[in-house]
């Protein structure tokens, strides 16, 4: 090329350059501010991915039993032997289903369905709250799911938990199997006759079977037990042997057939039942669509949980 | 005119930058969206998609029970029962008041007084195991299958319903296979089998046409979210002796013991009731329950109006029933 056209082509080039390192940087913060929604985005759907991901084990339910008052109910004598070999305990957990029921909202349950999806048809209704013509909205309850399992815990009556075994004696696992046999089997030291020992040298426990209920039920008076191993004596824990299970394990989703959520009462100033009354009065009309009323609630202040019963 | 590299580069580098944005929104429209369902009806992640499964409905209305918001929502334990092997020649007895009964076992020893004679026998608080929590946490199960749609005026008591379900699929022409377990829910029947992969494929399959009743009912097969106990945290044992050792003043190996181990069971004593022991083999059972409730009902042994006498005579066994008490 000619030097002329050269430096011209240079001149253009720097020119264009120079245009361009200003929009460059311009565009350079373009660019960094939309990389950094970028990456805001991405924080915000790591969470809710994690979020959902911790929903399918959403169930976690801990409950801490409350102490009940147990009471004798009746004497039985049952053909399977099997049910003397344990005391056994079971229990119903039902989560409780329930609505946050927000300032300004309303349930109302209709003693009929019909009643109470055609409320919910209807949609908007205008009703006297104390003087004011206020407009509410009916929708049905959006209920969470619950859960609801059955807990059988057995108490063997025969059987004891055997921990703390010692495992420097050198000895082999069938050995030591023996020993404890011999050790738990001497009526004189406290034992009985055992029926069976399952021994596991690794976690340094075992499960002794007896073959008459009482024997384990003496033992477990004490924490522990004196094992005589060969002339030594070696103390080691003793604890009941349990057997927890679920049964009828079940999520089911609570769906409202009855009861209806109300609102648009989040300006109202009069006292919660006043409005109750109020909306009771106007949903047991016939011509405002209504029905019989069994139950009305609403909250105008702090939320409440309402509970949904079977 | 060829665009110049830099710009090129430039606004290749924006439409990239302006894509990405545009399908991160998407997605977090996707996830919100799901969110809002999710606390509606529950999820599975199957390869890594969200999809819904059905769980039965339970009806459930709004009675006017209400409480302050900022509690969690309880769960309500129900339907208590416990049953406790009685040895022979033992009794139980109920009084009205709890106060009865533990005056009743200030004395341990007893003389209980015959026309002739008099019985000795033992009283000793009733003990029962108490399970003082439950952890459970819920995972879709890979050997079971949920079997829904059964008709609501299906006229098959459990036992025959469970049946038949387990003759259609435990067959392999079926799609089915070996079944191990099986139970009924409210609105399905959950059945467990053998292979994993019989669960998996009926699953797939998704509808059967089921013969129940004397008709051709269409099922539905899904996934199972099955519960499972967690185990409370338990550190080996071989820590043990080094904690003992490192602490100044050893504490007591039980108390050590029982942190390592939080109990799984609690012991609670039947507040009204007594357990009576040693019964000597000389009046039949209808007899020897009037001879007991006399005898407490004196205020001598601190005894008090009697709720109920269970007995059980030498030589025979009964297994007593405890239920949840009113209040």
């Amino acid at each position: 090329m000619e030097p002329d056209k050269d430096n011209k082509n240079q001149v253009l080039k720097e020119q264009q350059l120079d245009e361009e390192s200003m929009n460059d940087d311009q565009n350079e913060e373009l660019l960094d501010e939309i990389r950094k929604e970028n990456i805001q985005l991405q924080e915000v759907i790591q969470k809710l991915e994690a979020e959902l991901d911790g929903a399918t084990k959403d169930f976690q339910i801990k409950e801490d039993i409350p102490e009940t008052q147990i009471k004798f109910s009746s004497l039985e004598n049952p053909e399977n032997d099997s049910q003397f070999l344990n005391i056994s305990c079971s229990f119903q957990v039902s989560s409780q289903v329930s609505y946050e029921l927000q300032k300004g909202q309303a349930l109302i349950t209709f003693e009929k369905e019909e009643v109470a999806q055609n409320v919910i048809k209807m949609g908007k209704h205008q009703v006297q709250l104390e003087g004011e013509s206020v407009e509410l909205t009916a929708e049905p309850v959006p209920l969470s799911t619950g859960v609801r399992f059955q807990v059988h815990v057995d108490v063997s009556k025969v059987k004891i938990t055997v921990t703390e075994i010692p495992d420097g004696l050198g000895l082999p696992e069938d050995q030591m199997r023996d020993k404890l046999e011999l050790g738990f089997g001497k009526s004189r030291r406290g034992g009985g006759e055992v029926e069976s020992v399952a021994y596991d040298k690794q976690s340094r426990s075992a499960v002794v079977t007896f073959v008459e209920p009482g024997v384990a039920d003496r033992i477990l008076k004490k924490k522990d037990f004196p094992l005589y191993i060969n002339q030594s004596c070696h103390r080691v824990l003793v604890s009941p042997y349990t057997e927890r299970r679920l049964q009828k394990y079940q999520i089911f989703s609570g769906v409202s057939k009855r009861t209806v959520l109300l609102t648009g009462m989040e300006h109202v100033r009069t006292d919660e039942e006043t409005v109750e009354d109020f909306i009771n009065i106007h949903f047991q009309l016939g011509r405002n669509g209504g029905g019989e009323v069994e139950v009305v609630k609403c909250s105008l202040g702090q939320p409440y949980r309402a509970y949904f019963e079977e | 005119m060829e665009p110049k590299p830099a710009l090129g580069t430039l606004s290749s580098a924006l439409s990239a930058l302006l894509e990405d944005q545009a399908r991160l929104k998407k997605r977090l429209r996707e996830l919100q969206q799901l969110k809002r369902e999710a606390r509606v009806t529950p999820k599975l992640k199957v390869r890594g998609q969200m999809v819904p499964f059905p769980v039965p409905e339970v009806p459930l209305e709004f009675r006017g029970r209400t409480e302050q918001a900022q509690e969690a929502a309880r769960s309500v334990v129900s339907k208590l029962r416990i049953c406790c092997p009685l040895p022979g020649g033992s009794a139980l007895v109920t009084f009205d008041d709890p106060k009865v009964a533990k005056q009743v076992l200030r004395q341990e020893l007893h003389q209980v007084a015959l026309e002739e004679c008099r019985l000795r026998v033992r009283v000793r608080p009733l003990e029962l195991p108490v399970v003082p929590g439950v952890q459970v946490a819920s995972a879709a199960s890979r050997k079971h299958v949920l079997v829904s749609g059964l008709p609501a005026g299906l006229a098959l008591p459990e036992e025959a319903l469970l049946d038949k379900l387990e003759l259609f699929f435990g067959k392999a022409r079926h799609g089915g296979g070996d079944v191990d377990t099986r139970e009924l829910l409210t609105g399905g029947a959950v059945l467990g089998f053998a292979d994993e992969g019989v669960a998996q494929h009926l699953c797939q399959v998704g509808q059967f046409q089921v013969p129940l009743g004397g008709q051709q009912v269409p099922l539905r097969v899904t996934p199972y979210m099955n519960g499972v106990i967690q185990e409370a945290k338990v550190s080996t044992l071989r820590q043990l002796p080094a904690l003992l050792q490192s602490s100044r003043a050893p504490p007591c190996l039980s108390l050590l013991l029982r942190l390592q181990f939080p109990p799984q069971i609690r012991w609670q004593p039947v507040p009204c009731s007594v357990l009576v022991l040693g019964i000597p083999d000389v009046l039949d059972g209808p007899e020897l329950r009037d001879v007991l409730e006399v005898h407490f009902q004196k205020p001598t042994c601190g005894g008090g109006e009697v709720a109920a006498v269970a007995v059980v005579p030498p030589g025979e066994r009964g297994l007593a029933v405890f239920t949840l008490g009113s209040g």
